[in-house]
């Protein structure tokens, strides 16, 4: 299926919109990072804030806010969690969420309920395939990934 | 015929930018859940200096200043940067959509509502245009800047109008080089700012400019605005927005150190005359945050040096020449025994000189 040259990668998993994705870690921490469908919907990436380590983020309230442009907003967030850490790289260089979106990681984030099915809200896989090239074509986004 | 649609327009009138910035949460936040409909606001400060989103207190704005002339601080939820903002000036913004707008894009939608907007401010009788990435200009000179912010598929995006102005006021708000507040240096600041009363010779009726303005988006969006207030639902949450937003925790809540940003200065003096730049470099990211170059050099159009400090903002330290060639090879312009060399020269040396500071630092 022709994505309109946004990657995917199965293995993660992903909001119902495609806005982030977010891996687990063997210790039960997750991962979260962007979509090449995002960091080409924002352009150059020009700041990137991570909540303080420590700091409870609820299902809803960001772990983090991009900004881009002059356009500033959130990274959503869908898991009732704890941030471990921001991605010392990202902070220094946002424009690496423009140049290695999968590569990337935003946040390192614990969820508050280890015992919860957390990834319950995402979709993964050849399924989440389908969705993301859908959104893609539906709203003619075609991915580039900015040099820096 | 197709009846059109409704959109909102509400005048909250002159506040005090906790307020104002209180009512920015409150309506975007609504418009993401549902409680908000699509709204033009109108807004006016009572003086202030307003942080972009990002950015920190202590290195953009004079902060003693500020306390002496009792000019609030206030931090925007949109990007961009530092401004000053009073009485003289109007503000407006739209809540709106990603499937109104038929886009996702981030910079369609921005050159969209600048546009419409400049069309607007053009009917009171000024060539008011679009400036990418976020200004919009008569003749060059800026009269409205602009910035958004998003909450999943809601978006804000707001502008000011300069309807008079004080530069030399902004000029002491703002952290910037020491150089910039000679005489001279607000002479030329004020050759690029442009205001309403300056264009049209007396302070235009502001009912006229707001309706000038509506129109415009009105116009663009095929819809009609009807006069509202804020419902009860969001004059809930424009209590709890406020109760965060006016406290300084908020306001100083990205406080760096102010020696992150340098401002580095250099002087040159080629065959097409004495150029002086000063920049302004973001330490951990290696990037040119802003750029202003002067000099009694000849350029026409003499735009041209603030359409390169515009095409400069941002640029990562190792892409400069390239980034002024590039401008270069699409900008049409007279230069009187001046190369492109010679900004490279000034920029490049202005940078270097901080390497070495650095180095003994």
């Amino acid at each position: 299926m022709d994505c309109n040259q946004c990657e995917f990668r199965p293995e993660l998993y992903y909001d119902d919109e495609f806005q982030i994705w977010v891996s687990r870690e063997d210790n039960g921490d997750y991962l979260v990072g962007m979509t090449d469908i995002s960091q080409t919907i924002a352009g150059r990436i020009l700041h990137v804030r991570v909540r303080r380590p420590g700091t409870r983020r609820p299902m809803g309230k960001p772990v983090a806010t991009l900004e881009s442009g002059k356009w500033a907003g959130p990274v959503p967030n869908l898991m009732d969690c704890i941030i471990v850490e921001g991605n010392q790289a990202v902070l220094e260089q946002p424009g690496l969420l423009n140049r290695d979106p999968y590569g990337a990681w935003i946040a390192r984030v614990r969820p508050m309920d280890a015992n919860q099915d957390v990834l319950a809200p995402f979709v993964t896989g050849e399924q989440a395939r389908k969705g993301y090239c859908a959104r893609a074509q539906a709203e003619d986004i075609h991915c580039k990934r900015l040099k820096d | 015929m197709q009846t059109k649609q409704t959109w909102r327009v509400i005048d909250t009138g002159l506040r005090r930018a906790a307020e104002n910035m209180a009512l920015n949460k409150t309506l975007l936040e609504g418009h993401q859940q549902g409680i908000t409909p699509h709204t033009l606001r109108f807004l006016q400060f009572k003086p202030s200096a307003l942080l972009g989103f990002h950015q920190s207190a202590e290195q953009e704005l004079r902060i003693d200043y500020c306390a002496e002339q009792g000019i609030d601080i206030q931090r925007r939820i949109t990007g961009g940067g530092a401004i000053y903002f009073d009485e003289t000036q109007i503000g407006w913004e739209l809540y709106l959509d990603k499937q109104t707008l038929g886009t996702a894009d981030m910079s369609k939608i921005a050159r969209r509502i600048c546009e419409a907007a400049a069309r607007g401010i053009s009917t009171l009788g000024v060539d008011a245009r679009y400036r990418p990435r976020n200004d919009i200009e008569v003749d060059g000179r800026k009269i409205s800047g602009t910035g958004g912010a998003f909450d999943g598929d809601s978006i804000l995006y707001q502008g000011t109008l300069l309807v008079d102005f004080d530069v030399e006021r902004m000029l002491r708000v703002l952290r910037i080089p020491a150089e910039k507040l000679s005489d001279k240096a607000i002479a030329s600041a004020r050759e690029r700012v442009a205001n309403l009363k300056d264009l049209l010779g007396a302070v235009p009726d502001m009912v006229r400019v707001k309706q000038s303005i509506s129109q415009a988006f009105a116009e663009e969006f095929g819809v009609v605005f009807e006069a509202g207030e804020l419902n009860e639902q969001e004059q809930a949450l424009y209590g709890e927005s406020l109760a965060e937003i006016d406290t300084p925790e908020w306001v100083y809540q990205h406080n760096r150190p102010a020696n992150e940003t340098a401002v580095l200065e250099n002087i040159v003096k080629s065959e097409g005359g004495l150029m002086r730049v000063a920049v302004s470099v973001d330490q951990a990211r290696q990037r040119i945050k802003q750029i202003w170059i002067t000099g009694d050099f000849f350029v026409n159009p003499r735009r041209m040096v603030a359409d390169l400090e515009a095409a400069l903002k941002d640029t990562p330290i190792a892409e400069m020449a390239e980034n002024v060639h590039r401008f270069f090879d699409h900008y049409p312009v007279e230069m009187l025994l001046l190369r492109r060399e010679d900004f490279i020269t000034a920029i490049t040396g202005a940078l270097d000189g901080e390497r070495e500071a650095a180095g003994t630092a």
